[in-house]
């Protein structure tokens, strides 16, 4: 079995599960956050059931809508602090305090190797770079995992993604996640699941490894995942003292389908453009593109070395006059971090707004919302028309290092420009 | 469980974006039904003039129990189950396609409406025409041209049992009795 197969065999209480088998699975980790939290819970009460099945294995992070815009998201916001008390949830995370739910469930040590996850967010399968099955839900099934702890899963045949040989900076995990996509398409992975193996897998950092769990969901995929290696429990170590067993898949596993890459592959720093993920071209195909706003950050690219990289960029220069440049960690630790290697100062030196650890305008939430035939180049996930604002708007999405430098110029640029040696 | 309805025919990867902007997401009262409902009805797909893979007078004429017909990938995105809510809400009472999302496909079963991958479904239906699904035979018929499909659902053994139920909330309070 793949190691995909050996989660949901082993959380089902089965010896062998088999791609496209019905299954149902005990839930480690529940999230739900503030833009379906409140929908959940009142789901929950439909239910007429007093308590949750188990407290301690539910996580809340207010990500999406706060600092509160607005009345509703304030009330809807209230309502979830007030379950929580209720139901004696020990990890709350208010806004700043945790910062974008994906990132806080790695980050605190939430999810461990060889469990189960379940959201209500799509892009819940980030967490699957620690070797989880990770994977999103609506809120009417959350509201009886909270009450059953169960859920049924359909098991997904594994789709192995091989990438050998090394990225040369600053072609990020970014660009190879948007180039796998090109190949992948928007629904190549409908009921798969995305197993990344290979050297560049390997020798890649833990959080460019998030970059290609958290877009899975990208091809369709249920899940996305990553065999737990040493640079996982380094990780774990520090954020955790629950035991935990590292799962693999076995040498003999059945793949759906193995499709390979090789790093050299990737020529230019890839640009999806609008209005899919999977319309991947190369950078210098559409530079000098104009934008109106270069967002750096979310669950895809909010972490400490997407702001380093984008800082060696922007140091000492200033972002483009007409050009709305915003920089937002993807959690309160990041922002820490960042303080203190002063990438704070120089994205507000080079005339940048940081924002509060937030989901920001990875979607038309709570700012950097966009008017009508505005462009917008970020880093977030998913560029479809009317996501983050007016429908007629347009998004590329592209690696902190490309949107750091089309902030500069206000337009899409090239960032190899910035790595050139002197 | 015989589902008969009015086909529109909907394009290819129609997103969670589309069928519920994120602007919504946090209006309407949950903790009021019909309030709620309403909400939801009218707040989704509200850019479809924009929109190629929706018909433009889908939202002025769709009707209770009639049911779209999709090309593949539908309902892609997010988990935002007002993208399914929405469609129930204006009267959609099934969705037919040939590839739908995961968390879509879910989300629309467990609000007691079916949701029915069958590739290549999409060809043999024009907006208007009059199509039957039998969920428990497995098969479609287009009443139009005659022709009958067959499918094959992967869902838990439960599941029309919960459609028949009102969805999976009801399902679950009425296990307790």
């Amino acid at each position: 079995m793949t190691l995909v197969e050996k989660i949901l065999a082993k959380k089902a209480g089965k010896k062998v599960v088999r791609p496209d088998e019905i299954v149902e699975v005990s839930v480690d980790r529940a999230m739900i956050h503030d833009a379906l939290g409140a929908h959940t819970i009142a789901k929950f009460r439909e239910l007429g059931v007093e308590k949750v099945w188990d407290p301690a294995r539910i996580v809340v992070v207010l990500d999406h809508y706060v600092p509160n815009k607005d009345i509703d998201t304030a009330k809807k916001c209230l309502n979830i602090k007030k379950f929580v008390i209720e139901q004696g949830i020990e990890n709350y995370y208010e806004v700043g305090k945790g910062g974008i739910a994906h990132q806080v469930l790695v980050e605190k040590g939430h999810v461990l190797p060889g469990t189960t996850l379940v959201g209500v967010d799509s892009h819940t399968t980030t967490s699957g770079v620690v070797g989880a099955f990770a994977t999103g839900i609506g809120v009417d099934e959350m509201a009886v995992v909270f009450k059953t702890g169960r859920l049924w899963e359909r098991v997904p045949g594994t789709i192995r993604i091989n990438v050998e040989g090394k990225l040369l900076s600053p072609i990020m995990s970014k660009d190879l996640m948007l180039f796998i996509l090109k190949r992948l398409g928007v629904s190549g992975a409908l009921f798969k699941s995305l197993q990344y193996t290979g050297s560049t897998i390997s020798q890649m950092s833990f959080e460019s490894r998030m970059v290609l769990t958290n877009m899975a969901i990208e091809s369709g995929a249920t899940n996305g995942i990553i065999e737990p290696d040493q640079k996982v429990v380094d990780f774990l170590k520090a954020r955790t003292d629950h035991s935990f067993e590292l799962i693999q898949g076995d040498r003999d596993a059945e793949y759906a389908e193995t499709l390979e890459f090789h790093a050299d592959d990737i020529k230019e720093p890839m640009v999806a453009v609008p209005p899919k993920p999977s319309n991947a071209v190369g950078v210098t195909e559409v530079e000098g593109t104009r934008i109106d706003q270069a967002f750096i950050g979310s669950c895809t690219n909010g972490r400490l070395e997407d702001l380093k990289i984008a800082a060696r960029i922007l140091k000492g220069r200033k972002v483009d006059k007409f050009t709305k440049v915003i920089v937002i960690p993807a959690s309160q630790e990041v922002f820490k971090s960042a303080l203190a290697e002063g990438l704070i100062a120089t994205f507000v030196e080079a005339g940048a707004v940081v924002g509060p650890p937030t989901c920001g305008p990875c979607m038309e939430a709570h700012m950097g919302i966009l008017g009508p035939g505005e462009v917008c180049i970020s880093t977030a996930n998913r560029n479809f028309q009317g996501r983050v604002g007016d429908v007629t708007a347009k998004i590329y999405l592209a690696s902190p290092a490309t949107v750091a430098a089309s902030a500069l110029k206000g337009k899409i640029s090239d960032p190899r420009e910035f790595f050139r040696e002197a | 469980m015989e589902l008969k309805g009015r086909v529109w025919k909907f394009g290819k990867d129609v997103d969670t974006d589309e069928l519920f902007a994120g602007r919504f997401i946090m209006g309407g009262d949950e903790t009021n039904q019909s309030q709620y409902q309403e909400f939801i009805a009218r707040s989704g797909l509200s850019d479809v003039g924009h929109r190629e893979n929706v018909p433009r007078d889908f939202l002025t004429k769709v009707e209770k129990g009639d049911i779209i017909v999709a090309e593949e990938n539908f309902g892609i995105g997010s988990s935002r189950q007002q993208a399914a809510e929405t469609l129930k809400f204006k009267g959609v009472q099934a969705v037919v396609a040939d590839s739908i999302h995961r968390i879509f496909f879910r989300n629309f079963w467990n609000l007691g409406c079916p949701a029915i991958d069958l590739p290549g479904i999409s060809a043999e239906f024009e907006t208007g025409h009059e199509i039957v699904i039998n969920l428990r035979q497995g098969t479609i018929k287009n009443l139009n041209t005659g022709k009958e499909f067959e499918f094959r659902l992967i869902i838990p053994s439960w599941f029309i049992d919960m459609v028949e139920a009102g969805g999976l909330i009801p399902y679950h309070k009425s296990l307790k009795a």
